[in-house]
């Protein structure tokens, strides 16, 4: 019985029409799952269904398929209209017809007719009922035949086997994919697979063709290394560049991946099996986490650093350890306390005002007038004004405004320059002692300076006027502004 | 021993000011001439390649951010010696530049002077 691509009746013998009961005209161009009827009750499905398993493997693969034994029960109409069945007992060979580009167009099916053999069996067993072992009975009743139905129990078997690992592998987070031949066309690939290359239509392409910004990565070399040599390659973190949108940008994606070689029966390697996890999110946070530890590990010292030149600064000009230790306990304090407020902000930064706040609240939150808008600071500008408030508010209580009870700061800031933004901010003693020039310059008015100058790339001047000490500062915002 | 470093010019690179008023302090201390200190790269490369005559120079590795190689590298090929300080000790350094004298923060005076001293050569002898 020959059969067309689509299934359908393209002729048969005078044999297949006796067995089958059937005529010629009817069955031609009919399809051939229509016509074949698996019988009564439950098994009349699972007939069906594996001789549209046989056809189906035959035109997916290319190659002959053997059904060992297929159950083909022929109706027969009885005179009084019902339908009964004679059990016939087929052995079938499918066999591909191709045409001269390897497409598969028709389907040859030779059928052995082993009725017969199945009743011959039968009968014997009912003869020698409980322990047959004559040579015939283990030809047909115990070895043969029932080797043929155990070779089909087990393709069943593999074939549910085969399916559930199919769904298995198309569903597992990691990427797989097979790819066959030297060409390494892509036959299969699952969706993990399918995500990572931006869903692509990739099925049936060669993997140069399919995935070509991979070239020059390494990749098809080694998918080359492993048909050639049979041995697996893996990469671990890999760094991959990747079209995963369609605007051809390419995406770094880190991969863990294992590239397998796949054998046939006679250890032929016809492909490679391709798996692997992407790490793209393990492998950054790792990278993080690292610049986040050399910055805690940076920050730390330098700040240790920071600590230990307040220390020597301080002792050079404080020969009392009691005065010394006062002076830069309040300078740690100070510091501190600005670290406090970047901590609150996860060291994003922090507002200038809360920074000033610090002064007026150990000063008295009447003797300092705060008074201007927000201004974000980065981390690095909010601990440079920090000190540099703490010494001026450190200078005024010693020496200026805030020494007498009458006195006040006034402390006014404004931004200008929206293009290249500038911070001013003036510092305004009034109402305290006549002012004199100091006659040498200390630790605080240095630091000021330097801060100012070094840090913040500003400018700073400082004003010893009769009636109260000024202090204007000019930083710019952004460093680029610089 | 104490007059070893007089009258040298150091160039300091530092970018915490207070950090760099300390080095200048203790530089001053030993009787050197303090160049600079420069709180950026870019001035930093610019005193290192136009200043007349330079004997040594301090450099910290982390400065705002950026890595000072590009101006060990301008002192390198002048034949200035240098050295390092960081926070992470020659750990810290890459392959290409362990083994220059390093001192690691926080320092003490005879720390710096010990790895002057190694950087141009001077023996105590």
């Amino acid at each position: 019985m020959l059969l067309d691509a689509e299934l359908r009746y393209a002729g048969m013998n005078q044999a297949y029409l006796d067995v089958t009961q059937r005529r010629r005209e009817e069955l031609l161009g009919q399809l051939v799952m229509q016509e074949y009827d698996g019988g009564p009750g439950q098994e009349a499905q699972e007939n069906a269904r594996q001789l549209l398993a046989s056809f189906e493997k035959v035109l997916a693969t290319g190659k002959p398929d053997h059904l060992a034994v297929l159950h083909y029960p022929i109706p027969v109409p009885q005179d009084d209209g019902t339908t009964t069945y004679e059990d016939r007992y087929w052995s079938c060979t499918h066999t591909p017809i191709k045409d001269a580009d390897g497409r598969v167009t028709h389907i040859l099916q030779h059928t052995s007719d082993i009725t017969e053999l199945e009743r011959l069996r039968r009968q014997v067993g009912r003869l020698r009922p409980a322990d047959a072992s004559s040579a015939l009975d283990s030809l047909i009743g115990g070895g043969m035949f029932r080797r043929a139905m155990s070779v089909q129990a087990d393709n069943r078997r593999l074939e549910t086997e085969r399916r559930q690992l199919l769904d298995m592998f198309m569903q597992t987070p990691g990427f797989v994919a097979v790819l066959n031949g030297p060409q390494h066309v892509i036959q299969l690939h699952n969706g993990a697979y399918g995500q990572l290359i931006g869903h692509r239509d990739v099925i049936g392409k060669p993997i140069r063709e399919a995935l070509p910004e991979l070239a020059g990565q390494g990749f098809y070399d080694f998918l080359d290394e492993v048909l050639a040599t049979g041995e697996p390659c893996q990469g671990r973190q890999s760094p991959v560049q990747l079209q995963q949108t369609p605007d051809g940008l390419l995406a770094t994606r880190y991969l863990n991946f294992i590239y397998q070689p796949i054998r046939n029966d006679a250890g032929t390697i016809m492909g490679v099996f391709v798996q692997g996890h992407d790490v793209t999110d393990t492998v950054l946070a790792a990278e993080r986490q690292k610049l986040m530890i050399d910055e805690l590990n940076h920050r730390v010292k330098n700040t240790l650093a920071t600590v230990q030149s307040i220390a020597m600064q301080t002792a050079r000009s404080h020969e009392d350890p009691r005065s010394f230790a006062e002076t830069f306990q309040s300078r740690i304090l100070s510091l501190s306390h600005t670290h406090d407020l970047l901590t609150r902000s996860h060291w994003e930064g922090a507002d200038l005002r809360e920074v000033l706040e610090h002064e007026t609240t150990a000063h008295g939150l009447h003797r300092l007038t705060l008074n201007g808008p927000n201004v974000a600071l980065d981390p690095a500008m909010a601990v440079s004004l920090g000190m540099i408030f703490h010494e001026l508010a450190t200078n005024a209580a010693k020496y200026g405004a805030l020494s007498s009870g009458d006195g006040r700061v006034l402390v006014d800031w404004s931004v200008a320059n929206q293009a290249h933004p500038q911070l001013g901010i003036v510092w305004r003693e009034t109402g305290g002692p006549s002012v004199t020039v100091p006659e040498r310059r200390g630790f605080g008015s240095r630091l000021i300076e330097r801060n100012v100058r070094h840090d913040l790339a500003g400018t700073v001047q400082m004003h010893y006027r009769d009636d109260g000490f000024t202090a204007e500062i000019t930083i710019p915002l952004s460093k680029e502004a610089a | 021993m104490t007059n070893a470093l007089q009258g040298r010019r150091v160039l300091v690179i530092e970018d915490e000011s207070l950090v760099a008023m300390l080095l200048e302090t203790i530089l001053e201390d030993m009787g050197c001439t303090v160049v600079g200190p420069e709180s950026n790269i870019d001035d930093g490369l610019i005193a290192a390649t136009t200043e007349a005559s330079l004997d040594a120079a301090l450099l910290d590795v982390n400065v705002a951010g950026r890595e000072v190689f590009p101006v060990a590298e301008a002192l390198r090929a002048r034949g200035v010696p240098f050295v390092f300080s960081t926070g992470y000790g020659e750990a810290g350094l890459p392959e290409h530049w362990r083994g220059n004298p390093t001192i690691q923060k926080p320092f003490t005076e005879g720390a710096i002077r010990d790895a002057l001293m190694k950087a141009m050569n001077i023996s105590l002898a």
